[in-house]
């Protein structure tokens, strides 16, 4: 196991480079497109031809695209992820001021996601083709059919009518002023929008995963065996069905963690939420590229290794697989 | 709410502590203890105290007030720092600023600027002549990027700054500098105590970023920043040390906090005021009606500033360079074309579409909410198709019967518009443009594209044939230089020129030079006036409309002074919430 998470980590190095040059060459080669420097002069008129080239120089962008990637790359070595161009400050300072909140948002849905859609799946399953069964599942194709910033959007409106939930934003006006338990229940009443957006809206998906996977497991032999050795039906499903209908779901949970920077960007945007979305949708119609480059490599960073933590936690669900 | 008993509870505490004050005799000149010449703001007197719930739509890009060029930095600044003098909200006159007085010699090249006595930093520090100098150390450094630099040139040379004591500095420009006062006022004073150490180690592009702790932030402004929590909001607290006092002599500003939220987009701009989390909003004309019913509901006044500063246009490429057949360059050269398009635009239309009626057609380059330099006796085009295609006719264009434009050589007249995708007002003017030159038998194609590709093309490729663009405007015209010199790299049109590519370009050029080496302001605006002139008659840029500016402001405040220049707070620290 161990020399399967070495050689693991090993190929970790080469799958970044490829990541990285493929998204720099991206940025690069978008057609007829200004650079951050170039689009300055619209924002500020009286900013002189000279001022944007001194710009571009300060921050190496005068070089040929690939002698900039390969200083992109010497200092990532160095774990030093270059300067913003808009902010004038480290990269590594802009993503970490927005890291924990994204964070913090992707947790809240990710738990409350789960939390749902199991015991809904589980269910559903169960009690396949029953009444609530197929409300559940039409409920499920409405979630999958919006798309997240609807659905902020519409939980925006209603939050606007009912002025029951604050708008926009992690915190209140107020906030500094506040003892620390009431400091504790303003962010969670400012998570609740943007959690019903992203988590309760991706209850939907999983749910389905969840019904299918147990209904087939349902339908085997060895389930059979199991009633037929007088189990009680709890226990035939929990203790043989749902641990043997799991095993995909790991996969999927692999996956989630890697968005968990990423995946909040469009509820962000719509709900005001002070994340990483915000600042890299911003970084990417600026041109900010070293920002945007900083971003993509965390993101696949954390998608590598919550495959990786996946791949871990699938052998020990699953005794059948064995990576040695 | 908690954030209204917050504020009534400041308020009930400042009421008590602002009584002494009350029924104090009007001084003629007030002072105070180690500030015998205060600045007087006139107004009614107000109470201290309370919070102003402000907002905009994106995160400052840095906390230096010298490497600050966009909105979203300069505006979470302009209560933090001063410069030596400041432009009069309401007269847009300019009035003393940190500088208390200044003279200039009989050949208009050399400025003497006198500080305040017992002027002082946030930190308690004093200001002096050396602050000045460092200030200007600092923007005519090759190394640090900033706009006044670019502004602040004469001549092509920087200006001379020397300390005569501590109290006063001279200014010698090499030629005599006709927007030197208000240019001179656009540079925020920074303090040399605390950023000298940083400039000398060469790192001063890297200080005050937005990841600077707030309370290294020091200026001479009402306010000093306290916290900063990215993508959230700024607060900010009063300086006690500020230099401004009411007509009683009582220190300003009378408001203790100010909370900046900061909000990704204009809708949640809109609202986060109707949710009562901010003060004020900037109405955009077509809202102006829904906000107006909204009023007395939501407790607040929507201002009417009049016509504002910024405005769109249609432009036609004039570039040689720009790889168009030589027929389309020869119709975009062509006066008479450019005339008639103005003539073919329905300018009503777009003020009733786009600004829903509030709006004024516009002809020339100024707006009139520039009352010193706007020119009322520029050439007009009022919407007339007949006049248009006469016009066109003079030029050799004619409508065959098939209903197409053709020119003298039988080319049709075809050719497509652009604008940025992200700018909904620009493509609707567009639109509407498109629709209006159609009826004239010419074939346009309106196709709005991204910022970034639009950017590209109007700096570098130069492969448009039309766009419909806007500009932000201001007092000063020679701040339009870029655009209006045929050197200039904005000059749309046909950027950066050698030499200019006609004789009406060669005449803006040296209408330009004059006025910027001319102090005497009605002469200047003589000079101005020329050029208003020649652009309404050759019309390079064709105006549209120039939307009234109109804001929603909670009432709560005393003393608010709304002008379009100004807006609702630009005598803010004399602004008081009853």
């Amino acid at each position: 196991m161990i020399r399967y998470i070495a050689r693991r980590l090993i190929l970790l190095g080469p799958l970044l480079l490829g990541i990285t040059f493929v998204s720099w060459a991206a940025i690069q080669l978008a057609p007829g497109s200004s650079d951050y420097f170039q689009s300055l002069v619209l924002q500020y008129p009286q900013i002189s031809p000279q001022r944007i080239a001194a710009l571009r120089a300060e921050f190496g962008m005068d070089q040929p695209p690939l002698v900039q990637y390969l200083h992109w790359l010497w200092s990532i070595v160095h774990l030093n992820f270059g300067y913003s161009f808009a902010y004038n400050v480290p990269v590594a300072w802009l993503i970490g001021s927005r890291a924990l909140n994204t964070l913090l948002l992707s947790v809240t849905s990710l738990v409350v996601a789960w939390a749902l859609a199991l015991p809904l799946g589980i269910y559903s399953a169960v009690h396949q083709y029953s009444a609530l069964d197929g409300a559940l599942s039409a409920a499920a194709f409405v979630a999958i059919s919006v798309p997240s910033f609807f659905s902020a959007l519409l939980l925006l409106y209603a939050a606007f009518w009912t002025h029951l939930l604050p708008l926009q934003g992690l915190t209140s006006v107020d906030f500094d002023f506040l003892p620390w338990w009431d400091k504790i229940l303003d962010v969670a009443r400012h998570l609740v929008l943007p959690t019903i957006a992203l988590g309760v809206f991706s209850v939907g998906g999983l749910m389905r995963y969840m019904r299918t996977n147990l209904l087939d497991v349902l339908r085997s032999d060895y389930l059979q065996t199991a009633r037929a050795k007088g189990l009680p039906e709890r226990a035939v499903i929990f203790r043989h069905g749902v641990r043997n209908a799991i095993n995909p779901l790991v996969t999927l949970f692999g996956f989630e963690l890697g968005g968990l920077l990423s995946g909040a960007a469009f509820v962000e945007n719509v709900l005001g939420y002070p994340g990483l979305g915000r600042l890299v949708l911003e970084a990417v119609l600026k041109r900010d590229v070293f920002v945007v480059m900083g971003s993509l490599l965390m993101g696949s960073v954390l998608l590598i290794l919550g495959n990786l933590t996946a791949d871990i936690m699938l052998a020990y669900v699953d005794p059948r697989i064995r990576y040695d | 709410m908690r954030g209204s008993a917050l504020i009534a509870l400041v308020t009930l505490v400042a009421a008590a502590f602002g009584l002494p004050g009350v029924g104090a005799a009007t001084a003629p000149h007030p002072s105070l203890p180690g500030l015998p010449d205060p600045k007087v703001m006139t107004g009614q007197p107000g109470r201290y105290g309370g919070v102003f719930l402000d907002s905009q739509q994106s995160d400052p890009s840095t906390f230096n007030p010298i490497l600050a060029n966009s909105t979203s930095s300069t505006g979470p600044l302009a209560n933090v720092f001063d410069g030596l003098v400041e432009a009069n909200g309401k007269t847009t006159d300019i009035e003393p600023g940190l500088a208390e007085s200044w003279t200039v010699s009989k050949d208009g090249r050399t400025w003497t600027f006198t500080l305040r006595q017992g002027l002082q930093w946030a930190d308690g520090a004093p200001v002096t002549a050396d602050d000045v100098l460092f200030t200007f150390q600092v923007v005519y450094d090759k190394r640090i990027p900033n706009s006044a630099a670019d502004v602040l040139k004469v001549a092509g040379q920087p200006i001379e700054v020397t300390k005569v004591n501590a109290r006063t500095v001279q200014f010698h420009t090499a030629e005599p500098f006709g927007p030197f006062l208000r240019e001179i006022g656009n540079a925020s004073l920074i303090p040399q105590h605390v950023l000298r150490k940083a400039y000398d180690a060469g790192q001063f592009n890297q200080t005050w970023g937005v990841n600077t702790p707030p309370s290294q932030i020091v200026g001479t402004g009402p306010y000093k920043i306290t916290e900063y929590r990215p993508a959230q909001r700024i607060v900010y607290d009063r300086n006690p040390h500020y230099w401004k006092v009411d007509m009683r002599g009582q220190r300003l500003p009378y408001i203790d906090h100010i909370v900046l939220t900061i909000v990704p987009n204009q809708n949640a701009l809109r609202l986060l005021f109707q949710g009562g989390q901010a003060d004020s909003y900037g109405v955009r004309p077509a809202e102006y009606a829904e906000f107006a019913r909204g009023a007395r509901a939501g407790n607040y006044t929507v201002y009417d500033g009049g016509p504002s500063f910024g405005s769109e246009f249609l432009t036609f490429n004039q570039n040689t360079a720009s790889g168009m057949p030589g027929y389309k360059l020869r119709w975009f050269q062509a006066q008479k074309f450019r005339q008639a398009v103005s003539y073919a635009i329905d300018r009503q239309a777009i003020i009733n579409q786009v600004y829903a009626g509030h709006a004024v057609p516009e002809y020339g380059p100024e707006s009139p909410a520039d009352k010193f330099f706007f020119d009322p006796h520029t050439m007009q085009y009022p919407y007339n198709l007949q006049k248009a295609a006469a016009v066109l006719a003079e030029a050799g264009f004619k409508k065959g019967t098939d209903g197409v434009l053709r020119d003298a050589d039988g080319h049709a007249v075809q050719f497509v518009i652009t604008t940025n995708a992200d700018n909904p007002d620009r493509v609707a003017i567009g639109n509407i443009i498109r629709q209006d030159l159609t009826a004239l038998g010419m074939q346009v194609t309106f196709a709005p594209e991204a910022f970034n590709t639009l950017v590209a093309k109007l700096t570098d490729s130069f492969k448009w044939e039309a766009l419909v663009l806007g500009l932000t405007g201001g007092i000063e015209p020679a701040d339009g230089q870029n655009v209006w010199k045929s050197s200039g790299s904005l000059h749309m049109w046909y950027p950066r020129q050698a030499k200019p590519a006609t004789p009406w370009e060669a005449e803006i050029d040296r209408y330009f030079d004059l006025a910027a080496t001319t102090v005497d302001q009605n002469r200047r605006r003589d000079y101005y006036n020329q050029w208003q002139e020649i652009v309404a008659e050759q019309v390079p840029l064709i105006y549209t409309a120039i939307p009234h500016a109109y804001v929603a402001v909670r009432n709560k405040f005393g003393n608010i002074e709304f002008t379009a220049f100004g807006g609702p707070f630009w005598n803010f620290p004399v602004i008081y919430i009853k």
